[in-house]
Formats: structure tokens, sequence, C-alpha cells
């Protein structure tokens, strides 16, 4: 577990913990590493702080005001918020990646990393709350879904189930990192009893957040773009490329910061992975546009609104190629040996599969599914400016906590001494 | 774990083994750092006051009593009758309008019907606009509960369906189809709603209670039929344009952020009147009534004509029926 | 390796299983709350509509079956009224110059047919010399004196010559528009305005010729007043479906 140990004289290993012996406590002393750090980390905190205050503004505006100041409308309901949510669910989603080899296959050099996994889950979580927040429109009423208090349609509406799914996977990883960094600040062997189990639920429980996200939309008969069996294992494929992508630039950059000490061995197996899924994912793409093609009809209106163009509406032509073309080159790119071979064509190949995920999950799923609309009339949508501060707003606020996390977990890792029976696991 | 292994390195100011109170005060050994943190915590924390300032105007629309109010089914009578006192003191504020809220209740042994003759009907929107007046809806966006659709005879295809015509009607190749409102028997909206803020009644109507709804839209993406319409921004209704005679459940003049939808006018129709869309048509192509009466004009339409209903494939069962003169 | 690839499949069936009971549930609980609402008032359920028989089982044993049938007793306590026209129809006489200011003089139709003799060879206002030659008449091959009386022209006639008042007009309707006078007896046909219940208030029908012209009985066209304003869709207007823009019936 020593890979990630830091040069003594580094910033976060001068901090001396005192005997901090509660977890509450704990907790606290890791707030304060956290906020430690340079002139670089203040400043990326300081920017990611500037647009979520921004995107705050933005959505207290929208909430006085009413969601007039969106570019939704009956006709389409649900824009960029519920679009950033379901990539975002993929994202957390795709952490698991992390966990499965490392937990599951017992590799040892995962196993070094994969809370890197597991607190970018909790950042996406984090990120997906605050999208479906942003897209209520009476915020005031949340409490109308609390059950006990309000009245929760539980387990008729699939949103409930979500409500469910998500905050359950953002106790489970929250249990899983503190509990783990804890016990690694302590220096004690953590207790198989009260990880373990928890790992084990975290693996299928993000494959169910994903599953019952696609849910919400393939359930529904009115909406035949996605009325569609083959939603929920597209959307974990999709899933499974953007997370590990993330993951594997955060673990670029982390290299780059703290040296050799963050092995390539993790990187390799989940370039591994994405190979894998992405190609899953595209094979997945083409049988689905096989189907709505080749049928015809007036039940493929949307995807030929949404690839094509329909009755001279054009909107969203230009995202799904945009999210085609940088598919397969990411696809193109990770196959190739060069993806070990030079880090910047990974990195790129990494933004590719990220963004073309991030459009196909969000704008080239969510909206074509309103358009046209159950009527067949054709109302497009592109996301106002308000819409997009809000959005990157919560995408700072994700990132931010993402950082803090990543701090908190190199801090403890870094002044925590090896445990006795594991020894340096560096071949 | 060894002391001298965590303290190798730190600062040996901090390195004291005494659990401080506030642990994040007490490390890194420099109150310089933990100065700047505080400073630069507290002008975040402002910052954000700031920029969620907007808010500020929240509480002059949301009072206290509505934001705990309970749900509709859970309301005693009592609950219902100060509501409605409150609700009938806010149009007065917010509108200028002297308006009458009651809460109707279903006819017991009443289950609504409505059908549509598709031969009568020519697409003039009477009934689009009489809605609208009914409804007390939002007068900037000429809303409505009903849709037009101008169909190709000889197809049931919605694609070639138009809503925004402008030209004289009947135009000779075309039919007319209005679409509200179906109040399904398997209402997909009401399954998926996540606070149970709609619900279908006995009588069939499905109903909002638009103090209760949390605007997640999700209903909208689930009717088939675009029948529902969230309120984007409060709505604007003349003072003297308000139909005073209001319900809870139906014509009051909805809250921002909220869904609504046709309510087969139950303001009316639970007093066992006609619904206004009906009395506006001029084609009579309207025909309304108790679908558990067999001497209804709407079970003998049932019983004689070819009737079908929206998208049947999709189970939905609607109350809502369309037939065509022989 | 073996073992972890176990464990691995392991936990995959779980996820599924566990999904898949979930699916199951929310399906299973969809049925009921279907199956159930024949037997069950409970709220969640009884949000499913009865079925007719069901509900007519359940009101003969419960009390607000004696509340159903004195509704239905009461069933005639209000009537329908049909709307009538008032007295045979008066002609507006195009007045000489000296008369233009004030009302129009109008005259019954006996004032002038009752010296004139009836011309049976008459068969549309084509036909005739002077008079009521810009009436648009469109009523199928029907002639004047298929429905007008020429021994009294204050009155309508029937096909087996019997007299008819105007304001009965639409027993003379119904001699040919069989359909349409079933219809309209079953509420299918025809606007109305009051009271769906006829326990609770009266009901006011339209008249045939309210809505139909006589002389020209399809219904006339119209040009729709009213549109939402929907936001964002004023654009498809004219890119949408152009072809019903370039409709003859448009210029």
């Amino acid at each position: 577990m020593s890979s990630v140990t830091l040069p003594k004289s580094s910033d976060t290993a001068r901090i001396a913990a005192p005997q901090v012996r509660n977890y509450p406590r704990f907790l606290l002393w890791l707030l304060g590493v956290a906020t430690d750090g340079g002139v670089w980390f203040y400043t990326w905190m300081f920017v990611l702080t500037a647009i979520f205050l921004v995107g705050a503004n933005a959505w207290a505006i929208q909430v006085a005001e009413g969601m007039i100041v969106t570019h939704m409308t009956d006709h389409v309901s649900w824009g960029l918020y519920i679009a950033n949510f379901t990539f975002a669910v993929g994202v957390a989603a795709g952490g698991v990646m992390m966990v499965i080899p490392a937990y599951l296959y017992h590799n040892k050099k995962m196993h070094d990393v994969v809370i890197v996994g597991e607190l970018l889950a909790i950042a996406a979580i984090v990120m997906c709350l605050m999208f479906v927040t942003a897209d209520l429109g009476r915020p005031d009423r949340f409490w109308h879904m609390i059950p006990g208090l309000g009245r929760f349609n539980f387990p008729l509406s699939m949103l409930t189930w979500d409500v469910v799914v998500l905050n359950g996977y953002l106790l489970i990883n929250l249990h899983i990192c503190g509990y783990m960094l804890y016990m690694r600040y302590l220096g004690q062997r953590p207790n198989p009893r009260w990880y373990v189990p928890f790992v084990m639920v975290s693996v299928f429980w993000a494959i169910s957040i994903h599953t019952v996200t696609a849910f919400l939309y393939c359930g529904l008969g009115g909406r035949p773009f996605w009325n569609s069996a083959l939603l929920a294992p597209r959307f974990l494929a999709s899933a499974f490329v953007s997370g590990p992508a993330f993951i594997i630039v955060t673990l670029l950059i982390l290299k780059r910061m703290l040296g050799e000490r963050i092995s390539d061995e993790p990187i390799r197996l989940l370039v591994n992975i994405v190979r894998v899924t992405m190609v899953v994912n595209l094979i997945m793409i083409v049988s689905e546009v096989f189907t709505e093609f080749y049928t015809g009809g007036s039940h493929t209106a949307s995807a030929r609104y949404l690839f094509i163009g329909l009755h001279g509406h054009y909107g969203l032509v230009p995202w799904i190629w945009t999210a085609m073309v940088a598919n397969v080159a990411a696809a193109v790119l990770f196959l190739s040996p060069l993806v070990f071979r030079r880090t910047s064509v990974l990195v790129v190949a990494c933004g590719l599969a990220f963004l073309a995920a991030w459009i196909e999950k969000g704008m080239g799923l969510i909206v074509p599914g309103f358009v046209p609309s159950t009527l067949h009339e054709i109302v497009e949508y592109q996301p106002s400016l308000l819409e997009w501060k809000v959005t990157a707003s919560v995408w700072a606020f994700g990132l931010m906590v993402y950082t803090i996390g990543l701090k908190a977990a190199i801090g403890v890792i870094a002044q925590s001494p090896q445990l006795p029976d594991e020894g340096p696991t560096h071949d | 774990m060894s002391d001298s292994q965590r303290a190798n390195g730190s600062d040996p100011s901090s390195a004291s083994n005494a659990e401080p109170l506030l642990p994040i005060l007490g490390q890194s050994g420099s109150t310089r750092r933990t100065m700047m943190k505080g400073a630069g915590l507290t002008l975040g924390l402002a910052a954000f006051g700031k920029a969620i300032s907007p808010l500020t105007a929240i509480p002059e629309n949301v009072s206290v009593a509505e934001f705990l109010q309970q749900h509709y089914k859970e309301l005693s009578s009592d609950d219902k009758k100060t509501i409605l006192a409150r609700l009938e003191a806010e149009a007065k504020e917010n509108y200028g309008a002297e308006v009458s809220i009651s809460d109707h209740r279903p006819i017991p042994g009443v289950k609504f019907g409505y059908a549509i003759n598709l031969s009568k009907c020519n697409g003039n929107g009477k009934c689009v606009e009489a809605c609208h007046t009914e409804n007390n809806h939002d007068r900037t966006t000429q809303e409505s509960y009903i849709r037009v659709l101008e169909m190709d005879k000889g197809s049931m295809d919605l694609e070639t369906a138009n809503t925004t015509y402008t030209h004289t009607v009947p135009q000779d190749d075309k039919f007319y189809m209005p679409v509200q409102c179906q109040q399904c028997d398997n209402p997909p909206c009401v399954t998926v709603c996540p606070v149970e803020a709609t619900w279908k009644e006995e009588d069939g109507i499905v109903v909002v209670d638009y103090n209760w709804c949390i605007g997640c839209r999700y209903c909208e993406a689930a009717c088939p039929y675009h029948a529902r319409r969230f309120n984007w921004e409060a709505p604007t209704v003349p003072t003297d344009d308000i139909n005073p005679n209001q319900s809870y459940l139906s014509n009051r003049i909805r809250p921002q952020g909220v869904v609504e939808k046709c309510h087969y006018c139950l303001h009316r129709t639970r007093e066992g009147r006609l619904p206004a869309c009906l009395e506006a048509c001029p084609t009579g192509a309207r025909v309304f009534g108790d679908l558990n009466d067999p001497e209804s004009e709407i079970v003998w339409i049932l019983k004689n004509k070819r009737v079908f209903v929206l998208k049947e494939d999709l189970g939905t069962q609607p109350s809502f029926f369309y037939f065509f003169d022989s | 390796m073996i073992g972890s690839v176990a464990k691995v499949h392991w936990v995959l069936l779980l996820a599924v299983g566990v999904l898949a009971a979930a699916a199951g549930t929310g399906w299973a609980w969809r049925n009921a709350s279907e199956g159930n609402s024949t037997a069950s008032s409970d709220d969640k359920v009884g949000r499913l509509s009865e079925s007719f028989s069901d509900r007519k089982k359940r009101l003969g044993e419960s009390s607000y079956s004696g509340l159903e049938r004195k509704l239905r007793g009461q069933r005639d306590k209000f009537t329908i009224t049909i709307r009538q026209p008032v007295g045979p129809p008066r002609v507006e006489l195009r007045a000489p110059n000296s008369l233009q200011r004030g009302k129009p003089i109008t005259v019954a139709c006996s004032t002038c047919h009752a010296s004139r003799p009836a011309n049976f060879a008459n068969r549309t206002p084509a036909d005739l010399d002077e008079f009521h030659q810009d009436l648009t008449f469109a009523h199928g091959n029907v002639t004047c004196l298929s429905c007008h009386n020429p021994d009294n022209y204050d009155t309508l006639h029937l096909a087996d010559g019997s007299s008819v008042e105007y304001s009965d007009v639409m027993t003379l309707c119904a001699q040919c528009h069989g359909p349409q006078t079933r219809d309209y007896r079953h509420g299918a046909h025809g606007g109305m305005i009051g009271y769906w219940d006829l326990s609770r208030g009266p009901r006011t029908r339209n008249n045939c010729v309210d809505c139909h012209d006589p002389h020209a009985p399809s219904f006339p066209a119209m040009k729709p007043t009213f549109k939402p304003r929907d936001r964002f869709l004023n654009s498809t207007i004219d890119a949408k479906k152009g072809h019903s823009e370039v409709h003859p019936h448009e210029r």
C-alpha cells in the first residue's frame, strides 16, 4: 500500500498529526490537511470557487424568477441539467471499474489507487444530486420527497428508486473511503468485516445506479427513442468508458505531481478496460442506429432528428456527429499501441472518450427524447446561458469535492506508516 | 504505529501528544496559514451569500403556511377551510381578484368519459380559447390544455400533423383532432410522480395538488399525449379576466414552478355542469357524460359508434374517445 | 485466479438477481394496483378505476345505492330545452332611398306570397325573375317548395303535405337526415350548454337551423382565432410541413 508514499520533504508530509482517536475529529483533521496546499492548489480552488459562485447566482435567479430563464419548454421539458445528471451518474458508476480489479481480482497495484475511483464516485454523486436540485421547479418543497416526512412514491416511481440508489451509493462510498483512510491513519489493518461487504455491495450498487437511471427513461412508453431495452446496457458501457477515462487522467496528473510513486500498472489495466468497454459501446450504438434507421416509421423520428435532421430542423446534428467522431477517434487511439507509449496520446484519447460520452448521454440522449414531442411537434432546444452557468457551477463544485478528497487521501497516505505485513509493492 | 515515524520531518512545535480541541487549528503549526484559511472561508461564504441573494424574493411568494402544508389527502376539512381562505387571500393580494375557491369532490358512482366526433370537428379552436379563459391560464403564452392537430385524411400518422395552422378551416384534405388529457385509467404520469402529487380520483379525473408538486417534470416526460403543462413562471392574468369560480384541484391560479393539466373542468363537472370546452364547441363535436350511467350520451356513443382511443398500443386505457360519423 | 473469477460471477449474478427482483417488484406493484382496484378502495390503488360491473355490485350493498336511486328518480327534475326559431322568418325589404335611415323594414312571407300564385317550375333562386335572387342555395336536389308550404308561406310542409310550423323545423329536417336525427336524439350531434347531470340542472340544445343555414346547410368555413403562443414553436410554422401552406384553399 505504499507506492503513493510521498517524499518526506513534501508540503503535506510536514503536517504532524495529533493523536486523533475518534472519527469525527479525524474528519476535521482531514479537512485541515485537504485545504493545505501550494499556490497552484489555491489558484485552482479559487477558480473553481469563482465558477461555482457565478452558477450559484444563476441558480438563485432561476429559483426566484422561474424556469422561464432556461430554454426548456413544455415540449422539451428536460434539458442540460438532466443531461449532465445522466452523464454524472455514469461517471460515478464508472469508478467501480477500479474496485472490481482491486477487490475481486486482488490486484495489488489497483488496491493502492482504488480510492481515486471511490472519491470520483462521491464527487460525481454530489454533482448528480445538485443537478437534480437545479432541475426542480420547487426546490423549497424538497422535503416532500423525504420518506416519513413527505410522500415517497416508492416503489412505483423510478425516480424514487434513483433517489434511493444514488444516496445509498454516496453513503457506501463515503463509508468505504472514510474507513479505509482512518484505518490507514491509525496504522491498523482494516477489519474486512467493516469494508469487504460494503465493497461487494458497492460493485453491484454501481451497476444499479446506472441501470435505474436508464430505467427512468426506458420505462416511458410514450417516448419511443428511450423505450429500448438496450438503454441500460448502453448506459453501463459508456459509463465504463467515461469513468475510467477520467480516472486515467487523474492518475496521470497525480503521477506528474507525486513522481514515480504512482505505478503505471493501474493505468495500463484501466486502458485495457476502456479498450473493451469502448468497443462494446460502439457496437451497441451501431445496433441501436441500425434498428432505428432500417425500420423507419414515426417511432424513429427522434433518431432521424438527432442524426440527420427532421423537417428542416438540425439542432442536434452537430452535437451527435461530434460525439460520433470523438467516439471513433478515441476508440482508434485507445486500440493503438501508441496509447501506452505517449502520455499525450492517452490524454487526448481519454478526453475524446469523455467528451463523446458526455454528449451521447446528455444532449444526444435526453433532448432528442423530446424532439419531436409526443404529438410530433418539433420544438428545438439549445441551453440558455444561465443553464450553462449553473452546469459549470455544479461541475466546479464536483471538482472541488474531488480535489479535496484526493488531497485528504494523499495527506493520510503520505504521512501514515506502512503496514508491516504488506511491505513495498514496487517491482 | 510509531510516533517517531509520524513526526519525522514535521514541524516539531505541533508534535504534541495531547489531542487538541480543534484539530484544524492545532495542526501544521502555521497560524498564518490558519488565519488565511479563515479569511478565505469568510470571504467565500460572504460571496456565496451575495451570489444567492436573489433567493430573498422567495419569502414574499412562499408563506410559512404554504411551505408546511401537507399533502391534499392528509388535510382535514378544517385544514382545507384554512387553506382555501389563504389561497383566496393570496389571489386578492397577488392578482387583485375576489375569487371563491372550493374543494369539489367526486360525485359518488360517476365515472366521466369524453368523446370527440372527428367528422364534425373543424379545427376552429374555440375549445382551446374556452379552456384558456375558463381555467385562468397564463395570458402571455395563451396557454391551454387543448391542442388541435390538423391531420392528413387517410392517415393517423401524427408526424404529418400540424398544430400551428392559421388558414381557414376545414381544409378539404384534412381532418382535425383535438388532444387534451385523456384521463387514462392506467396513467403513466401518476406512476412516475416521485411524491404522489398527482393521482386519479374515483370519477376518473387525474388531478394535481399544485401545492405539493415539486416541479421535477417527470410526468411531462411520461405523458404520451402532451397533456401536461409546467408553469415556467408565475402566470399573468389581468384582474378583470380572472374566472372567480375556482376549485383547489382545478382552475385556481397556479403557483410558479408546478405542473398542471386538464381536469375535465371538475369545478363545473362535479357540480353536474358540462365542461367549458364542450359548451364552446360550435360544431357540437364534443360529448361528455357518465360512463357508469347506461342511459348517458357517452355510453350510447361507445355502444353505437366505431370508437377509438389515441395510442391504444401504449396500454394507457384513456377515458377519452374519438369517433367518426359512419 | 479461478476462485476470483468464480467470485466475480457470483457477484454479477447477485447484482443481476437483485436488479431483476427490483424490476419485478415494481412490475408486481404496478399490476397489483391494477388488479386490486376492483376489490379495494384503498388510496393507492383507488386511483385506478373500478370496472362497471364491480361498482354496480358494490353499490348494491353500500349505503349510497339508495342515494343513487334517488338521483335516478330525480332525473326528470330538470329538462332539456331545444332552442326554437321564433315564428316564421321575416324578410328584409330593400328600402327605397328615402327610407335608408332607421331599422330596415321587414315583412312576413305571406305579405307577398299570399297574393302570388306558387310557381312549381322554379327550382332554385337562379330561376327567379325578381326577389330572392341573391340567396345562396346549396341544399341537394330539393326545390323551394319541397319545404316551403305553397298553401301558407308562413309555414313549412312535410313530405306528406301536412303543414308544420317554422318553430318545429326539426321535424322537417328529420325526414331526410335520419342518421343525424338519430345521433341528435342520443346527444351525439349538436352543441349544448348547461348540465350533463339533469338531476342537478337543465340543459339547452341547439336547433338544426342554429348551426345549419337551411338554404346552404353545410357548416361554414371558419378562421381559427386562438393559438397558443409556445416559445420557440413559431419558427416551425413555415419550416415544418410546408405542404399545408401551399394548399389551394389558402388563396
